[in-house]
């Protein structure tokens, strides 16, 4: 039986994605035309490489349509619902680190945790007759951590499929959640992370199927790439 | 998954709350979703059905009953008092159970006798599973907004605190972790040298001068959202509150009167005892809820196993006085049979020109099915 393993399809991810597999000793033949989204492995025709884009291996990982996958834990997070039911986080790859953070305007210098925005989110609605609006591509995250952790009902999700960042000084929304590396867009951008602002710290990870059809043959996999991670 | 079936007693309940001097309303399957994330939050995404119409406007299936009841009266711009009846399906995703099921429910809107409406809405509650499960064994579980409210008053705490504990209510591990953070410091952060000479002056008007400028450097419109007012306003506040500490003696009179559990008979003389042991005035509150207490009485359900619990509530922000939910005490992990409660701001903020004061009830017919199985 083969196993599928999923890769990101392009950019800095997939050339690092595949300097991993190569410490692990499998080098992955690159199809002739760049067009084709199939690859094999030099010398291993049990594993089969699809390159699929970041956010579509969150969710075949999801579906269990591939059994292991290297994508960012944000898209795993945001992606998937009960993620920790349905995959695995078999290594942390040390590449493609963003931190998924609360930003908002720095003007706003009486904001500074999310005990703050609790405040005025609870008052905007009364103040500006609509509600505290978030900008992001987030919306489970957001959600989680506004709701379930701190407690914040009141607000409303503005979905943002790109350049999130500019939607406070465009007026479609007031504060951001969004991924951020080094902060230097949030700063010129002029805004801020709150204290407490950061969701989640991700980064590039080895994450397998729970529904996965060949356990003993993914775990090994998943093992052999662990190894080469742990020699380096 | 189970299909969307009528439950047997369906024609019967409809029959029952719509006597009780309600009017039966359709209500349309497909919604517009904003409404309903706009009241109870963008929790209620995950576990609502969502749809766009070709224009992207987002619709969805129907939730609930109670907002869209209260907007079709606001829309019809009928007279109050008005009382609703409602039975129908209503669309959520549930991790457990079907994704469809029923509900029944009474809206009561208008009625300004708010002590006789609230045990009018119990009431007709329990008579609607006294129906279907006549034996049953019941408990219903009250709870009171105003009077956390006037309990947060009569502690002498700064409003800024009063209202975020006011909004913690019926979640007691965020109104805990909140008591922790008012027990210690809060500061403004590194608030550049600048401002931090305005906010010590308490210069309201320099200091929003100040954001004001420092908006327009950013981009960002100062009429769009928060204001630099809003925001110099609110650092002073901050500042001023930054040396309060809540005193040990008031954060045990608070514990003292979360821990409050007793039959509702009785309530009305316990946070009397309670209020004086402690010194407080919990004015109109308190008269109100003495007042309600009669009025259950004179409902005729003063036999019913009805419980006052102090910490009760629900975290939304339309809630204002009475809360409360009834379950079955033989099958508890079902959750509420029944959830009602007075929502005296929900039809301002639906867009209603006049105040109007509402109190409703929704029983949740799958369940309540469950007990009456289990009764008989």
């Amino acid at each position: 039986m083969t196993i599928t393993l999923a890769l990101p399809s392009k950019g800095r991810l997939k050339e690092q994605a595949l300097e991993v597999l190569q410490k692990a000793g499998l080098t992955v033949i690159l199809p002739k035309d760049q067009r084709n989204y199939r690859a094999q492995v030099d010398g291993d025709s049990k594993i089969d490489i699809l390159f699929l884009s970041a956010s579509e291996i969150a969710r075949e990982l999801g579906y269990g349509s591939v059994d292991l996958g290297v994508t960012g834990e944000d898209l795993i997070r945001e992606t998937l619902s009960a993620a920790d039911e349905r995959v695995q986080i078999e290594a942390r790859l040390g590449f493609g680190h963003a931190d998924v953070v609360v930003a908002v305007p720095e003007v706003w210098h009486d904001v500074s945790t999310m005990a703050d925005l609790d405040d005025v989110a609870a008052e905007f609605r009364q103040r500006h007759g609509r509600r505290l609006r978030i900008a992001t591509k987030y919306w489970r995250l957001t959600q989680q951590f506004f709701s379930t952790m701190h407690g914040i009902q009141v607000y409303r999700i503005v979905e943002s499929l790109g350049a999130t960042e500019g939607a406070p000084a465009s007026g479609s929304a007031d504060i951001i959640v969004d991924i951020t590396s080094t902060g230097s867009t949030l700063q010129a951008n002029h805004l801020k992370v709150l204290e407490d602002g950061v969701i989640l710290k991700s980064e590039a990870c080895l994450i397998s199927s729970r529904k996965n059809a060949d356990p003993a043959a993914v775990a090994a996999l998943a093992q052999r790439i662990k190894d080469a991670l742990g020699s380096r | 998954m189970t299909g969307s079936r009528a439950p047997v007693f369906a024609s019967d309940l409809a029959a029952l709350i719509s006597a009780r001097d309600a009017e039966l309303v359709d209500i349309p399957v497909i919604q517009p979703a904003d409404q309903f994330l706009d009241m109870a939050g963008e929790d209620l995404r995950r576990r609502i059905f969502l749809t766009e119409n070709e224009n992207g406007q987002s619709l969805c299936l129907r939730p609930e009953f109670t907002i869209p009841v209260c907007r079709n009266h606001i829309e019809l711009n009928a007279a109050t008092p008005k009382r609703y009846a409602y039975l129908g399906e209503v669309f959520r995703q549930r991790r457990e159970g079907g994704n469809e099921f029923f509900q029944a429910g009474i809206e009561d809107l208008g009625d300004a006798n708010r002590a006789r409406a609230d045990a009018r809405s119990v009431a007709d509650a329990i008579a609607s599973i006294r129906l279907v499960a006549p034996n049953a064994e019941l408990e219903t579980l009250l709870g009171d907004q105003a009077i956390f409210e006037a309990v947060l008053a009569a502690l002498g705490l700064p409003r800024g605190w009063q209202k975020k504990l006011a909004r913690a209510f019926g979640n007691p591990g965020q109104l805990k972790s909140l008591l922790a953070d008012l027990s210690s410091n809060q500061n403004n952060g590194s608030l550049p040298e600048r401002l931090a000479v305005l906010v010590a002056k308490g210069d309201e008007a320099g200091l929003a001068a100040e954001l004001e400028q420092d908006m327009q450097a950013a981009g960002i419109s100062p009429g769009a959202g928060r204001s630099p007012h809003e925001i110099a306003r609110r650092l002073i506040e901050k500042a001023n509150l930054a040396s309060v500490k809540l005193p040990a003696q008031a954060f045990a009179a608070l514990e003292t009167f979360l821990a409050i559990r007793v039959p509702v008979q009785t309530a009305a003389t316990h946070l009397r005892t309670f209020a004086r042991a402690n010194e407080f005035d919990l004015g109109p509150a308190l008269d109100q809820f003495e007042a309600r207490v009669v009025a259950i009485r004179e409902a005729g359900i003063g036999q019913e196993n009805i419980v006052y619990d102090a910490a009760f509530g629900r975290p939304l922000d339309y809630y204002t006085g009475l809360v409360y939910e009834t379950r079955a005490l033989n099958n508890l992990d079902l959750g509420a049979i029944v959830g009602g409660g007075r929502y005296d701001r929900l039809l301002t903020m639906l867009g209603a020109v006049d105040s109007i004061p509402g109190v409703g009830f929704s029983i949740w017919l799958d369940r309540l099915e469950k007990i009456a199985g289990g009764a008989q």
